[in-house]
């Protein structure tokens, strides 16, 4: 993960360079995001929220690709809209599945490091291809690829002209355990040098691999920014119910009873489901109160910890 | 001027896939077949006049444009659709050379695709009839045909989700029937465009010249003239794309 950027406040940070001034965008009646007022600087910034929350439009007003209906959107300083030339330093990753088919990955790379004026285009896109792991396949056409070689191929074709800001739309959408992990790694590198990164996704655990900073959004409005482990202090007392799978239920329910951070216990055959205000001291105590009961745990799992629900809650606390 | 190769490369590769160009082709390509039944067994001039009638009335009057329309409304239209405009408009590239590469890269196709069924048309009656100067003139037709369709078609293919029924539309109501009738609209109408740069360059028969002066109506005779109003619908159409890439949303929410 890369050292979060300085911030000013939770909103903003020190040496921004991409700006999201009172940023509304409504199409007809619908609000998609809602006065979004704030930056995001050097290194990687997670852009989190349930599917809705207005990640996918907040990018893409940013990325100059939607007009702002009020607000103002720069990167680097410039609105991408009118000033065009500011692509030259920057990457997007579109979230659509989309790509040009009757292109191989090479052409497509090459053609977009020469439309981005990088230098030497074919030496870069072999690098950049290089750099996603997609050197074998490189030549063939785009529209026989699987959709994790194409979220890789257009991550390559985002690097190929080395811009400073990367735009990511749920760049791991697709993508295989292994290809997520080298993705994850790529851009925590990406970000240690000093590159704005904004990735969005609605996966909480993704986030928090890669990104030192968090913006969460729920239905088109920021709910929550910080550091992930801010956000996740913001969320701890939130009253959470977690289940519990054992052999002995009952001895184990009687036993957690005793600590004070339970607030309600329910038993079934399989296991103890409990309510809590507190998870952190609970997750520290259920070894301890296993082995007093006697009890072999066999899973311990969230029941209500989609991220639906806890961007829910962050807005409710706002 | 790269980047305009690169974008018309990029778009012309597009268009000319191979599925759009054949059946596309089979449509310019069916007066052939025609032409070949009919004037079998007839004279010479017979052919000749036949090739002419056909292209002038069914080429230029209905294939040819259909053709055209579809390609033209595809050249920025399916990058929308398909939601791969992004990776055209993210580049350090200003909008109005964005579209001037998309109307070049959708003109540049056409003709192509256009020409391959003029070619063999041409070859059919030029075999027939002995005259393989025929298709000159078509070629000229299908190379302003191309420049006028892309003009109009392109922007609308940007905006309208449904461009090609609506281009459809605009050919049968505003050329087929509105220009036929209403004298003063003629000097819009792009059939007439294409027909009156055609004329200039075909050698027809009286009765052929008196058939292209009825539908040319006030539209005079002359490749120059047809050349500078396609020149000049290409500028329009150029400076409105670079505002509506500038100006509009460009992808959905």
């Amino acid at each position: 993960m890369t050292a979060p950027a300085r911030t000013t406040d939770a909103l903003h940070v020190e040496e921004a360079t991409v700006v999201a001034a009172r940023l509304s965008k409504w199409f007809g009646a619908k609000v998609a995001v809602s006065e979004v007022d704030c930056s995001f600087g050097p290194g990687v910034t997670g852009l989190l929220g349930p599917n809705g929350a207005g990640k996918t439009t907040l990018l893409r007003v940013l990325a100059g690709l939607l007009v702002p209906s009020s607000g103002k959107a720069t990167i680097l300083g410039l609105p991408p809209k009118k000033r065009h030339g500011v692509y030259r330093q920057v990457g997007f990753v579109p979230e659509d599945e989309a790509v040009y088919g009757h292109m191989t990955a090479r052409r497509f790379v090459e053609w977009s490091a020469a439309m981005s004026k990088a230098d030497g285009a074919p030496a870069a896109a072999r690098r950049a291809l290089e750099t996603v792991h997609l050197t074998s396949d490189a030549d063939r056409r785009l529209s026989t690829y699987s959709k994790g070689m194409r979220q890789r191929a257009k991550v390559a074709a985002a690097l190929v002209h080395d811009p400073k800001v990367l735009l990511l739309d749920e760049p791991l959408n697709g993508t295989d355990p292994i290809q997520r992990a080298r993705l994850i790694e790529l851009l925590v590198s990406l970000g240690q040098e000093g590159r704005t990164i904004i990735v969005s996704s609605h996966v909480l655990a993704e986030v928090e691999r890669m990104a030192g900073r968090v913006v969460a959004m729920v239905d088109g409005r920021v709910a929550a920014a910080g550091t992930v482990a801010a956000l996740r202090d913001a969320m701890s007392d939130k009253p959470r119910r977690i289940r519990i799978d054992t052999d002995r239920p009952r001895p184990l329910a009687r036993r957690l009873l005793a600590g004070e951070w339970v607030e309600a216990v329910g038993v079934d055959a399989a296991g103890v489901e409990i309510r809590t205000g507190d998870a952190r001291a609970l997750g520290g105590d259920i070894a301890m109160a296993a082995r007093e009961a006697g009890a072999r745990i066999t899973k311990v799992s969230p029941e209500d910890e989609s991220l639906d629900s806890v961007f829910r809650y962050l807005v409710d606390l706002g | 001027m790269k980047a305009l190769f690169l974008i018309v490369g990029s778009i012309a590769g597009r268009l000319m896939r191979l599925r759009r160009s054949i059946v596309m082709f089979l449509l310019t390509a069916s007066p052939a077949p025609l032409i070949f039944l009919v004037a079998l067994s007839r004279s010479d001039d017979f052919a000749a006049e036949m090739y002419h009638n056909v292209t002038f009335t069914l080429g230029m009057g209905t294939l040819y444009p259909v053709a055209a329309l579809v390609v033209s409304t595809a050249a920025l239209g399916e990058e929308r659709k398909a939601r791969t405009l992004p990776f055209l408009l993210m580049k350090p590239v200003s909008r109005p050379v964005i579209a001037l590469g998309a109307l070049i890269g959708a003109a540049i196709s056409s003709f192509v695709i256009l020409e391959a069924g003029v070619l063999i048309t041409w070859l059919v009656a030029a075999l027939m009839s002995g005259d393989w100067s025929l298709g000159i003139a078509t070629t000229a037709a299908v190379a302003v045909q191309s420049l006028a369709s892309a003009a109009l078609f392109v922007p609308l293919g940007l905006v309208l989700n449904r461009a090609t029924l609506v281009g459809l539309g605009y050919l049968f109501l505003w050329e087929g029937i509105l220009a036929s009738i209403i004298e003063g609209i003629q000097a819009s109408s792009i059939y007439r465009t294409v027909l009156s740069a055609w004329a200039d360059f075909a050698a027809v028969t009286p009765d052929t010249y008196d058939a292209v002066d009825q539908i040319l109506g006030r539209v005079t005779i002359g490749a120059g003239g047809a050349a500078a109003k396609v020149a000049a619908m290409a500028l329009i159409s150029v400076m409105l794309t670079g505002t509506l890439l500038r100006r509009r949303d460009l992808v959905g929410e």
